[in-house]
């Protein structure tokens, strides 16, 4: 028999050597990565910072870096908010709530990929059929995902449908651990339900509400399948984000390094986001 | 409790608002289904004429779906099907023992470990996409199997879940077993993972969702049509100019089928862990 004090190993090793391989060293590699060229001959070079210096007097980098942080000043705080809002009407007790709940969340089970597709069929100016309603009510057709002043909105829209209801349920856990008492005792009090809201409800979600921001802000830094399928980064790099940026330089311009480099970004920009998650997450009671 | 959300106006705008929102998540999803069953001439009909016909066809026919089996779109399922299904089954046995590990055992480096799962299920995948598509190249991995799967067996949320889970056993129940002679493995194969039937549904389904949801790792590891899984198998569809819109929307269709099913099934075991405060 195996001796109990290398148990706990065995248990753990299948798991942590798959969390080793495919989680922690890709982070080396796109570092080290980062720091090689491709020669002509295809072999890989040590090149220090040639990419980053590259990067860094690429007009289209920043053109992608500035539409990146413009997507996410737009959309974290607006799922944010479509989220909690979500929570609140679907948290009290309500004849048929949970229908609703079920169909809120339903947008999780379709693949992101997919749910790009689809809103590129509804939102087609020849067969979706919103186009038809705005025309029928008045608005007149719009070009949405085909227009660059347009394009990035439409995409902040799809992956809001897609994503609201996900980060719902993690509000609604923070709405469910607020102690009904607290709220009893506010309306003793004499607080109006406005009033318990603004200053019960409102600063005891304080913890759950940052969470959601940043985990979502984490996701969305990566942005990617909508953009591969509906835009192409287009119409005139409107909506390039810089993981499509890390996807062409990759296969469109055989540039392994340059890819690299603009993933070593995006990794430090994620592991700072990391960071900040972790000291929301950690032991609750040190901020209460 | 509260008397302002009980007034009949209130009732009322809040199932008036629920409804609007639930008809913006389910409308898109509906036409689609919809459109899916419409004969193929009658694809462009709807936007220069909105009514109800652009909803509901005049003639339902299965020939959308029938077309698409002589296609590569039947491979694609099977790919998914079989991709998902063994990320599931590796998922959960994988990440249940490390999950029991750390709930049942005290060991030297336990927090550090630990640490790095917490750690790797706040790094979005997506974040190693390139360089892990660097390794996988270098494991001459490219464009197969186990490059869509191996990646995504081990998943620090759930084994957080399942430790959550064991550790709400007590060790006395454990330690019991021990003197009674039962081996480690058999306690996790015959005691502790028969109770966790919720945690394993809920796991399963986390496991699902985030290898059904992947994108960019299909189609950067694995985008020969072999290897193409349905959601790199579409997206590729809607590249080019079409001729075949009907074939579009019953593939589209099917893989949101694919997707939504399973979720509804589970979904409530997997809602109430997340709202019973198992991940916070």
């Amino acid at each position: 028999m195996i001796s109990s004090r290398w148990t706990p190993y065995l248990f753990l090793a299948p798991a942590l050597a798959g969390l080793l391989i495919f989680r922690l060293i890709p982070i080396v590699v796109a570092a080290g990565g980062s720091l090689t060229g491709v020669s002509l001959m295809g072999d890989m070079r040590f090149v220090g910072l040639e990419n980053f210096e590259y990067l860094m007097t690429d007009p289209e980098f920043w053109s992608s870096l500035n539409i990146t942080l413009l997507f996410n000043v737009i959309i974290n705080p607006l799922q944010l908010a479509v989220a909690f809002g979500l929570a609140l009407l679907v948290f009290r007790p309500l004849r048929g709530v949970w229908l609703y709940r079920t169909l809120l969340v339903l947008p999780m089970a379709v693949s992101t990929g997919i749910s790009a597709v689809l809103f590129g069929l509804f939102l087609d100016g020849n067969l979706g059929p919103l186009n038809g309603f705005l025309e029928w009510i008045g608005i007149g057709a719009q070009p949405f995902h085909r227009s660059a002043d347009q394009a990035l909105y439409t995409l902040i829209g799809i992956a809001t449908w897609k994503g609201a209801g996900y980060w719902m349920l993690f509000l609604l856990a923070g709405l469910y651990s607020i102690p009904s008492t607290v709220h009893e005792a506010a309306a003793i009090d004499g607080a109006s339900a406005w009033q318990r809201f603004r200053h019960v409800t409102l600063p005891l979600m304080r913890k759950p509400m940052a969470f959601v921001l940043v985990a979502d802000t984490a996701i969305n830094f990566l942005f990617f399948a909508p953009v591969y399928i509906l835009t192409s980064g287009g119409p005139s790099g409107s909506t390039s984000v810089l993981m499509f940026q890390a996807y062409r330089a990759a296969f469109t311009f055989s540039d392994i390094g340059r890819s690299l480099a603009v993933s070593t970004i995006l990794l430090a920009i994620i592991l700072v986001i990391v960071v900040l998650e972790f000291r929301l997450l950690r032991s609750p009671e040190e901020r209460a | 409790m509260d008397t302002p959300f009980r007034s009949p106006l209130a009732l009322m705008l809040r199932y008036g608002l629920l409804s609007i929102l639930a008809f913006m998540v389910v409308c898109p999803l509906a036409w689609l289904a919809l459109a899916s069953l419409r004969p193929q001439a009658e694809i462009f009909q709807p936007v220069s004429e909105f009514g109800w016909h652009t909803f509901i066809p005049s003639r339902l026919t299965l020939d959308n779906y029938r077309a698409l089996w002589n296609g590569d779109f039947p491979l694609a399922v099977k790919n998914s099907v079989f991709v998902a299904f063994m990320t599931v089954v590796f998922g959960i046995v994988v990440n249940a023992l490390a999950g029991f590990a750390f709930a049942a055992f005290d060991f030297r480096g336990k927090n550090l470990l630990f640490l790095l799962v917490i750690i790797s299920f706040m790094m979005p995948f997506e974040a190693i996409v390139l360089p892990l598509y660097v390794m996988i190249r270098a494991f001459g991995w490219a464009n197969s199997y186990q490059a869509l799967i191996v990646p995504e067996i081990a998943n620090g949320m759930v084994i957080f879940l399942f430790r959550q889970f064991f550790a709400s056993i007590p060790r006395d129940f454990y330690e019991a077993a021990r003197v009674d002679g039962a081996s480690w493995l058999y306690i996790f194969t015959r005691i502790a993972m028969p109770l966790s039937w919720p945690t394993i549904a809920t796991s399963g389904l986390m496991l699902f969702l985030a290898q059904w949801d992947s994108f960019f790792w299909p189609v950067v590891a694995a985008s020969a049509p072999d290897y193409a899984v349905v959601q790199v198998a579409i997206a590729r569809n809607i590249n080019f100019e079409q001729n075949d819109w009907g074939g579009l929307f019953a593939s589209t269709n099917i893989a949101i089928l694919l997707g939504t099913i399973p979720f509804l099934l589970i979904q409530r075991f997997y809602v109430r862990t997340l709202i019973s405060g198992g991940i916070k």
